[in-house]
């Protein structure tokens, strides 16, 4: 029988994300989705690049007036995804729709943290293996990332049946 | 509020690059290290809503050579593709079809 402990567990029935985190585990993800709002508003690290690309890369013109477009509907999107993170990181379980929003936050924050880190194809993170904390962190997010995915799982599969 | 496509000139010709003025646009997806490879794939079911096995395709494309084509349309819409694909925190980029 298999003692790995499942962060996330998909339930298509009631299409609902059981939560199955500790409550320190909550804590960190609370605090960094918290220092998350804070960079988002301050909008001026460079890493926050990484979450508004280029739309157009042979047309610069057409690209200021695209991020002029949508810039603040992101920024907006990423904070209203932290908002409903925020509400339900305290709850058994949660509504896939709004258990998107913590994947969109905990992908947010892999992304900005990856590109702090300059990680590259070659890099190699491995549980196993010693990390500075910024690294040990990035590795959780993606753990708990990949295990997000697989749990909803069902609802792609039910969204491609319709 | 959607995105709205911006004005842009008739197609140019540069080189040997010639685009016709009815070509539709090409949703292009990059390579990054950063972004998981079940992560794309998922995001690929949910937003086109392929399958699986297609999005799957498309995002081991994306990671075997560095780029895929995972949508085409008129500009308005792969406007609104692309701008989707960033919000989930894909690198997607929008060019006319050659």
């Amino acid at each position: 029988m298999s003692e790995h402990a499942y962060a996330f567990v998909g339930d298509p029935a009631t299409k609902q994300i059981e939560i199955c985190l500790d409550g320190e585990s909550r804590e960190v993800l609370l605090e960094l989705a918290k220092q998350f709002r804070s960079l988002l508003l301050e909008d001026s690290d460079d890493s926050l690049e990484r979450l508004y690309p280029p739309a157009y890369l042979d047309h610069s013109e057409l690209n200021v007036e695209y991020v002029s477009l949508v810039h603040d509907d992101l920024l907006q999107e990423k904070l209203a995804s932290i908002d409903i993170f925020e509400s339900t990181i305290w709850l058994e379980f949660v509504e896939i729709e709004k258990f998107f929003s913590w994947m969109a936050v905990l992908n947010s924050i892999r992304l900005v943290l990856g590109t702090r880190l300059d990680v590259s194809e070659e890099d190699e993170f491995d549980f196993e293996k010693s990390h500075s904390p910024e690294q040990t962190l990035f590795v959780w997010l993606a753990m708990l990332l990949e295990e997000a995915v697989s749990a909803s799982t069902f609802y792609v599969e039910d969204f491609n049946k319709r | 509020m959607s995105p709205s496509p911006t004005e842009i000139e008739d197609p140019k010709v540069e080189g040997e690059n010639i685009v016709k003025p009815d070509s539709p646009w090409i949703v292009i997806v990059w390579n990054d290290p950063i972004n998981l490879m079940s992560y794309v794939s998922f995001v690929f079911q949910k937003l086109f809503g392929y399958s699986k096995e297609k999005a799957d395709v498309l995002m081991l494309e994306v990671h075997n050579e560095g780029r895929a084509v995972v949508s085409t349309g008129n500009r308005e819409r792969a406007e609104f593709d692309v701008f989707r694909l960033h919000g989930h925190g894909l690198w997607a980029t929008m060019e006319r079809s050659s």
